[in-house]
């Protein structure tokens, strides 16, 4: 039986979620300790999306609660924070302005313990390229609607190419129309179709 | 063979398809909005500022790509404003937002609030619009648009017969549910769904008769009893259940009856997947519907479990168009042909040829639609 607090959140329902999250709070309890139900909560989520149980919608609801809970933690936690599983540089590529799929990939990226870069829309690749030099992030996320985007992706690989990067990161694709022809037309390295895969994926890279 | 002798084959061709009967050759029906004017050497900005434009370069492509039966939705007027009006958002537009020669895209944001719900339930769904129409359009724009609509509008099937091409679809409307996430944004909207369930239930049902009059109305104005219902956001795999049962299905069936009882067909151009609730179309009227798919939903399953109950419209994947090959086409729609026809079945691209098509592979979709799709 999970904790109430995991509980609640899973169960997506908002108000007895952040009810419980408050008591606990202000009857003292360890911050982190809060955290970590939450993200045993949202482990939660992804394992009923990934039994077909959740969908989408539930996947936003839960990142929304989640979302409020750090903000109602952040104030109360030491400033060194917890230990993440690594960096991630996330954005919807150069061309195209679509943010809502790649907002939702952030979102679980971050509940489950991930530091992401969110670089947002219309990114071009010398963006990316700075920003995974200057983190070292091993792990790049690329976002794109339509289908015109598929060329600014294979621009973005070939320019990480370029700059003789490639080696040191590894590329994840998603977003409505990309399959496994877009990987191997871009040169990425795998895709995923939903934000749930993403996080699968981020997991195996980090894993090496 | 004449232009109108051509058009009587095709038309009947595709009619026998939607009922359900035997057809000599499997229809191919055309759709690919922004791929036209590339195809034909027109910029995207002129596309979308000549309400004639999309009128004559798509039949222009039509004819150039060849034996193609009809055109899935009528073009003509302006193509930002009518998307902007479906979506009740933003078009960010070629030649303005936009390079020149770029697809137009929806600058999704929440312009609707949640007061608005309450406006609507106050003073009615048309009242709304009119205060929102200025947040999401240029009205200058837009009254030229409603100009060429009580101008123009009613010849554009004219044209395509002239042409030798049948109207799958004559005017586009949709669910509540669509014009409302459009308008709150999705993100803002999908959480509406579990905190306010029931105002926006309420909501829905206020917009819904007027949503179900735009269909009736193009219908009226062409004269084609066909009409393009469509679904994006509401689809299965990104609703709970629970919300789809409420908030989708019910506003699906309403709409479809009433069009059904007009004698309109319901072309349900729906995107993304909607395999978890395949079942329940079932309860729609039978012969009455057209399901138009993107390649997400499991098309097979589709021909399963409502063959005998509606024809089906596809569902050659955007992807495949702009990234795959004419081979990988010829064996998509080989393999298409084989499985989901002959009977019940109208090849067309799945939503929308993209711009970034590859004109051989539009070349191969029209080329293997003719050689595997001959009948006996």
């Amino acid at each position: 039986m999970e904790k109430p607090i995991v509980q609640k959140l899973a169960d997506l329902e908002e108000q007895a979620f952040l009810n419980l999250l408050r008591q606990e709070l202000d009857g003292g309890a360890d911050p982190m300790g809060i955290l970590e139900d939450c993200r045993a909560g949202m482990v939660l989520v992804g394992k009923r999306f990934e039994e077909s149980t959740y969908f989408i919608s539930d996947l936003m609801m839960a990142g929304e609660l989640f979302k409020q809970a750090t903000n109602l933690l952040a104030p109360k936690m030491p400033l060194s924070g917890d230990a993440s599983r690594g960096k991630v540089v996330v954005g919807t590529v150069k061309g195209d302005i679509h943010d809502i799929g790649k907002d939702l990939v952030v979102g679980m990226l971050k509940a489950n313990n991930y530091d992401v870069y969110d670089l947002g829309v219309d990114v071009p690749p010398e963006k990316f390229i700075e920003v995974i030099k200057e983190t070292a992030a091993p792990v790049l996320g690329l976002s794109a609607l339509i289908t015109t985007a598929f060329e600014s992706m294979k621009d973005t690989v070939d320019a990480i190419k370029e700059a003789g990067i490639r080696s040191e990161v590894k590329i994840m694709i998603g977003g409505g129309p990309v399959n496994q022809d877009v990987v191997e037309y871009s040169g990425a390295d795998d895709w995923g179709a939903d934000a749930q895969q993403a996080v699968t994926l981020c997991n195996r890279f980090m894993e090496g | 063979m004449d232009h109108e002798k051509r058009y009587q084959e095709r038309a009947g061709r595709i009619t026998r398809a939607i009922h359900l009967e035997p057809v000599d050759r499997i229809p191919i029906i055309y759709m690919a909005t922004a791929f036209s004017p590339r195809f034909m050497g027109m910029t995207q900005a002129e596309f979308v500022t000549n309400p004639d434009a999309p009128v004559e370069v798509t039949i222009a492509a039509m004819d150039r790509l060849g034996d193609l039966d009809g055109v899935n939705m009528m073009p003509g007027a302006f193509q930002t404003v009518k998307l902007s009006l479906l979506w009740l958002s933003k078009i960010a537009m070629p030649g303005k937002e936009l390079p020149e020669d770029e697809l137009w895209q929806v600058q999704e944001a929440e312009l609707m609030t949640v007061d608005d719900y309450d406006l609507v339930l106050d003073k009615g769904w048309n009242a709304f619009l009119e205060g929102y129409r200025p947040k999401i359009l240029d009205m200058q724009l837009y009254e030229s648009h409603i100009e060429w609509i009580g101008k123009d509008f009613s010849d554009v099937p004219k044209r395509f017969r002239k042409a030798g091409y049948d109207i799958m679809a004559c005017g586009s409307t949709t669910i509540p549910f669509e014009s409302l996430c459009g308008a709150r944004s999705m993100p803002k909207f999908f959480l509406d769904l579990y905190r306010i369930p029931d105002k926006v239930k309420a909501v829905m049902d206020v917009m819904l008769p007027n949503l179900i009059k735009m269909g009736i109305r193009a219908a009226e104005l062409t004269g084609v009893p066909r009409v393009w219902v469509g679904g994006w956001r509401s689809a299965s795999a990104l609703l709970a259940p629970k919300i789809w049962d409420t908030l989708v299905f019910p506003y699906f069936f309403d709409m479809i009856s009433a069009l059904s009882e007009k004698g309109i067909l319901s072309v349900l151009h729906w995107d993304q997947d909607w395999t978890r609730d395949l079942s329940r179309l079932l309860e729609f009227p039978a012969k009455k519907c057209v399901l138009n798919l993107d390649g997400m939903t499991d098309i097979r399953k589709v021909k399963e479990i409502l063959g005998d109950h509606m024809a089906i419209l596809g569902d050659v994947p955007a992807t495949l168009f702009a990234t795959g090959s004419p081979d990988d086409i010829y064996e998509y729609v080989k393999s298409l042909v084989h499985d989901v026809g002959p009977t019940g079945l109208l090849l067309c691209p799945g939503c929308d040829g993209p711009i970034n098509t590859k004109p051989e592979n539009m070349e191969a979709f029209v080329a293997a639609g003719r050689e595997f799709g001959v009948v006996g």
